[in-house]
C-alpha cells in the first residue's frame, strides 16, 4: 500500500488563478463575487456570483483549441495546467499510461448545454448546432485534461454534484494506494449557469451580495465557477524525485443521507466524517481545522455546525468557509477546499470566513475564522463535501514528516 | 483477479422490466440479428413526445409508467432516468434476493454511469428561464433533477441505501468505469456490495442529439443494474453467483487512428493479464459499436486477444443507449442460456469519440443463469 | 364562502398534484408537513404555480404560515385584494 501526498496545486478562481495568486487571496480574506456577465441576469431579483472574468484559456492551454472545448473542460485542463506547473514534475519521467486524470462535476458543460438550448427556443430541435453537441458531454471534463497534458492512464469523471472533487481525489487516492498508477490530477470544474442560478433562487438559498457563513444572518449562498485540480502521487515517486510535498492525503469517507435529494442530514454528515476519519486512521482530536462545506444557507451551516459538535464534542477546532470569498463553485467546491487545506498546511495559516458580523446563537463554541486569516501550525486538515442527493465526501490532508 | 461477483441484476430496456422480459427478447433469432447487419425494428415513440422528433420510431419501451412499479408517492416528478434507474436498482435488488434492511444499508451502496444525467430535465429547466415571463418562477422540485446524480440518488432514497453512492458521467464509457468503481468500493473495503449500473432516457432531445450528431442506430433506452459483491460475500448479498468481474482497464489515446486503437489493444491485454486468463478461452466480445461496417472495438480487442471470438454489438439491438451500452451488453451476455463449456468468458469494450477506453472480463457461471430461477 | 368560490377547487388541484396526492385526499385543514409528507421545497412550488395561475404573488417569507389548504386559500383572497 502506498501513501500519497499532493506536490501541486492548479486553482482557476475569482480570488486568483494559480497558486500563488490564490494563496494571496486566501490570506487576504478577498471577494471574487462580481455583478452576473456570462449570462443576462437582468430579469433575476439576485445578480451576483463568483464568477472569473480573467480567465483567458488560450493563455494557459497549451495543446487543447479552447473553441473545441466548453468552459467547464476549459476550466480543468488550465487548472491540471497549472497543477502540473506548480508541482515542477517533468512528465517526460513518467510513463503517460501510469497517469490520470479524475475531475469531479456538478453541471458539466453547462454552458454548452444552455446554448443549445437556447437554439432550440430560437429555432426548434433542429437548430441545435451539431458541433456544439458533440461538447455536451460530461466525460469531456476529465478527457480535456488528458488531452491537454498527453496522459494515457485513466480519464474519468465524477459525476455526484457539490462534493464531486472529493469524490474525485478520493478515487485518485486508491488509484496510487494500489499501485494503479504513479500520478494522477484530481479536483473539479463547473461554470456559473442560468439553471443553477435560478434553482437555488427558487429554493430559497440564494443571497444577494455577500455570502456569510456562521453568520447568524446568512441568507444563502452565491453561485461560482472555476477550476479545481491537485497533482497527486505517491509518497516514494515524490520523494525519488525530489519534489516539494504539501501534504498527505490520509484517507477519506463517502455516504449517502438516503432521505431527501436537497436538505442536509446531521446524523449522516456526522457518520461521514466518522467514516472518514477511521479510514484515514485519524482521530478527532488530531484535527487542526475544518475546511467547511460551509455554503452560507440557514440550513447547512447549522447542520454541518450540529454533526461536528457530535463528533468533535468539547474540542471543536477552527471552523471556516471558502465559499464566503469565491461563492459556491460547484463541482469545484471541495477541489477548492483541499487546495486550501493544502496551504494551510504549507503556510501555516487559516483562509478566514469573511463577511461575518454576528455570532449565531445557536452555533456557539464554533470558531469561523471571522474575516482575517489567521496564522497558526496547522498538521491536519479535515475538507468537508456535501451535495444534493445526499452525496457525502470527507477527505483527510495531513502534514508529511 | 478482483474477487468481486455479480449475484443478480436487472434491466428496464425495450424488451420490457426485468430480466425476464429480456431473456425472453433474446430468442436465438434477434441474437442472430446482432451480429449480423440487420437490426430488429425500433418501435413507434410518438407517444413518448410532444414535441417533434427527428424520426417516429426508437428502440424504447413505451408503455413504461413508473407508478405501476413505484406508486405515485415520491415519483411524480422524476425525471424518465430516473424512473428506469430506481425501478431497475429494485427489480437488481430483488433478483439477487437483498432485503435492505438497517443492518446492511450502510455497507451497500450504488454507482450509475449516465452521459450528462437527463439532457431533457437541464434543458428543460433552462428553456423555462428563457421563456417564462418571470425566469426565476422555476419549480424547486425539479431543481435535483438538472443535477447529474439525481439517479442514484433518489435510488439510495427509495431503497435505503446508505453506503457508498456515486455517478459516473463518461457516455459511452460509463458502465465500464461505474463497474471500476463499485469493484473498487468494495475491494478498498468501503462497502460489502453496490449496485452498479447505468441509465440513458429516451426524450425528444436526445433523440435528435443522435439525430443531429449522425449516429447510425436510432435512439434506444435502458437501466441496466447489477448487484457486486465480494466473492467472500455477506450472507445478505444474495444466495446465488451467476458472474465473476474478473478484471477492469482503461487507457485514453485520442486523436484516432493507429495509437487510438494502441490505447485500446493496451487496455484489453491489461485486462486479460490481470484477469489471469488464458485469452483463446475469450468467447464472446461485447463492444459498443453500432454501424454495419465498424470495427473500431473489435479489430483492437482480437487484436490483442490473438483469435476472433463471437462478437455481440448490442447497439444493433437496442439502439444507441449511450451510457447504459455497456451495461445491457453484460445484460444481453448473462441472459443468454449457456451451451457448451461450463463457463464462459466475455471480454467488453467501449470507446468514446475523444479517446478514452475501457475493457472488462467477466467470467458466466453456466447454470448459474435464468434456469434456475 | 370557501364553498362557493371556484379559486378553492383549482388550489385544491394544485396542492394535490405538487403533494402527489388525488385532489379528494386533501382537507382544507389538514397539515402539509404532518399530514402529507411534504417539504419546503414543494411548498414553495404550490407558491409559483399561484402566482403563474392566478397571477398573485405571494411572499415567500409568508411560506410558514401557509400550512394547509384554508391558509392558502386565505392568502390567495388577501393577496388578490391587494391588488385589485
Amino acid at each position: 500500500m502506498n501513501r500519497v501526498v499532493v506536490t501541486g496545486l492548479g486553482p482557476v478562481s475569482s480570488i486568483g488563478i494559480g497558486v500563488s495568486a490564490f494563496t494571496d487571496g486566501l490570506r487576504e480574506g478577498r471577494s471574487g463575487i462580481s455583478p452576473i456577465r456570462s449570462f443576462d441576469a437582468s430579469g433575476f431579483p439576485r445578480r451576483n456570483a463568483g464568477e472569473v472574468p480573467d480567465f483567458r484559456p488560450e493563455t494557459l492551454l497549451r495543446r487543447i483549441e479552447p473553441t473545441r472545448w466548453g468552459r467547464s473542460s476549459q476550466f480543468a485542463a488550465a487548472a491540471a495546467r497549472l497543477a502540473l506547473a506548480d508541482s515542477g514534475l517533468d512528465p517526460a519521467t513518467v510513463a503517460p499510461d501510469r497517469v490520470g486524470a479524475v475531475v469531479g462535476t456538478t453541471s458539466g458543460e453547462s454552458v454548452v448545454v444552455e446554448t443549445v438550448t437556447a437554439q432550440q427556443v430560437e429555432g426548434g430541435f433542429a437548430a441545435m448546432d451539431p458541433e456544439l453537441l458533440g461538447q455536451m458531454a460530461a466525460g469531456r471534463l476529465a478527457h480535456a485534461v488528458s488531452t491537454e497534458l498527453e496522459l494515457a492512464g485513466e480519464s474519468l469523471t465524477l459525476a455526484t454534484a457539490c462534493s464531486a472533487s472529493n469524490y474525485a481525489i478520493g478515487y485518485a487516492y486508491d488509484t496510487l494506494v494500489t499501485g494503479e498508477a504513479d500520478v494522477m490530477f484530481a479536483g473539479g470544474a463547473d461554470s456559473v449557469c442560468r439553471w443553477a442560478h435560478a434553482g437555488f433562487f427558487r429554493l430559497g438559498a440564494l443571497t444577494a451580495d455577500a455570502c456569510s457563513p456562521f453568520d447568524r444572518d446568512r441568507s444563502g449562498i452565491l453561485t461560482g465557477e472555476g477550476g479545481a485540480m491537485l497533482l497527486l502521487e505517491t509518497l516514494d515517486h515524490a520523494r525519488t524525485r525530489g519534489a516539494r510535498i504539501y501534504g498527505e492525503v490520509l484517507g477519506y469517507g463517502v455516504n449517502c443521507d438516503a432521505n431527501h435529494p436537497v436538505a442536509p442530514d446531521r446524523a449522516s454528515i456526522a457518520e461521514c466524517m466518522r467514516t472518514a476519519h477511521r479510514n484515514a486512521a485519524v482521530k478527532p482530536e488530531d484535527v487542526d481545522y475544518i475546511c467547511a462545506h460551509g455554503t452560507g444557507t440557514p440550513a447547512n451551516d447549522s447542520v454541518e455546525a450540529q454533526a461536528i459538535f457530535d463528533v468533535f464534542g468539547d474540542r471543536v477546532p477552527p471552523v471556516s468557509s471558502i465559499k464566503s470569498m469565491i461563492g459556491h463553485t460547484m463541482g469545484a467546491a471541495s477541489g477548492f477546499g483541499a487546495i486550501a487545506g493544502a496551504l494551510a498546511i504549507t503556510h501555516g495559516f487559516l483562509p478566514p470566513t469573511i463577511n461575518w458580523t454576528t455570532p449565531d446563537p445557536a452555533l456557539a463554541g464554533l470558531d469561523p475564522v471571522p474575516n482575517t486569516a489567521r496564522e497558526t501550525g496547522v498538521r491536519v486538515v479535515q475538507n468537508n463535501g456535501f451535495a444534493f442527493g445526499g452525496n457525502n465526501a470527507i477527505v483527510l490532508i495531513g502534514a508529511v514528516e | 483477479m478482483s474477487g468481486v461477483v455479480i449475484t443478480g441484476w436487472s434491466t428496464v430496456s425495450p424488451a420490457g422490466v426485468g430480466r425476464a422480459a429480456l431473456t425472453e427478447r433474446l430468442t436465438a433469432d434477434v441474437v442472430a440479428a446482432a451480429a449480423s447487419t440487420e437490426p430488429p425494428p425500433p418501435v413507434d415513440v410518438t407517444g413518448l413526445s410532444d414535441e417533434p422528433l427527428p424520426s417516429t420510431t426508437g428502440h424504447a419501451l413505451v408503455d413504461f409508467d413508473v407508478r405501476a412499479h413505484l406508486g405515485r408517492k415520491g415519483t411524480s416528478f422524476y425525471d424518465r432516468a430516473t424512473a428506469l434507474a430506481v425501478v431497475a436498482c429494485g427489480e437488481a435488488l430483488s433478483d439477487a434476493g437483498v432485503l435492505v434492511d438497517d443492518s446492511n444499508r450502510a455497507r451497500l451502496g450504488v454507482v450509475l454511469g449516465t452521459s450528462l444525467g437527463s439532457f431533457r430535465s437541464t434543458s428543460d429547466y433552462t428553456r423555462d428561464t428563457l421563456v417564462q415571463e418571470k425566469p426565476y418562477l422555476v419549480n424547486p422540485v425539479l431543481f435535483p433533477n438538472t443535477v447529474m446524480n439525481c439517479a442514484a440518488g433518489q435510488a439510495a432514497i427509495r431503497h435505503g441505501l446508505r453506503g457508498v453512492n456515486a455517478t459516473v458521467a463518461t457516455g459511452p464509457l460509463a458502465f465500464l468505469d461505474a463497474l471500476r468503481y463499485g469493484t473498487n468500493a468494495i475491494t478498498r473495503g468501503y462497502v460489502d456490495a453496490m449496485l452498479v449500473g447505468a441509465v440513458e432516457e429516451f426524450s425528444p432531445h436526445r433523440a435528435w442529439n443522435t439525430w443531429l450528431t449522425g449516429r447510425q442506430v436510432p435512439t434506444g433506452e435502458a437501466a441496466a443494474v447489477f448487484l457486486l459483491t465480494r466473492a467472500e460475500q455477506p450472507a445478505w448479498a444474495g444466495p446465488r453467483r451467476e458472474a465473476e468481474v474478473l478484471a477492469l482497464a482503461t487507457a485514453y489515446g485520442p486523436g484516432g487512428g493507429e495509437s487510438a486503437d494502441r490505447a485500446l489493444t493496451g487496455c484489453v491485454s491489461r485486462a486479460v493479464r490481470r484477469a489471469g486468463v488464458d485469452p483463446a478461452q475469450v468467447s464472446h466480445v461485447l463492444t459498443g459499436e453500432t454501424g454495419v461496417d465498424d470495427t473500431d472495438e473489435f479489430a483492437p480487442a482480437c487484436a490483442a486477444l490473438g483469435h476472433t471470438p463471437t462478437r455481440t454489438r448490442v447497439g444493433r439491438l437496442f439502439g444507441h443507449c449511450d451510457a447504459a451500452t455497456g451495461g445491457l451488453a453484460l445484460a444481453t451476455f448473462l441472459a443468454a442460456e449457456p451451451v457448451g463449456a461450463r463457463t464462459r468468458l466475455a471480454l467488453l469494450t467501449s470507446r468514446s469519440p475523444d479517446g478514452g477506453t475501457a475493457a472488462a472480463i467477466i467470467r458466466g457461471w453456466s447454470g448459474a443463469g435464468p434456469a434456475d430461477r | 364562502m370557501t364553498q362557493t368560490d371556484p379559486r378553492m377547487a383549482e388550489l385544491r388541484e394544485i396542492v394535490a398534484e405538487v403533494l402527489e396526492l388525488e385532489p379528494e385526499e386533501i382537507t382544507e385543514t389538514g397539515d402539509f408537513a404532518e399530514d402529507y409528507e411534504a417539504d419546503s421545497l414543494r411548498a414553495i412550488e404550490i407558491l409559483a404555480r399561484i402566482d403563474k395561475k392566478f397571477k398573485i404573488e405571494i411572499p415567500q417569507s409568508e411560506l410558514p404560515s401557509l400550512n394547509n389548504l384554508k391558509a392558502v386559500y386565505d392568502a390567495v383572497v388577501r393577496h388578490s385584494a391587494g391588488q385589485a
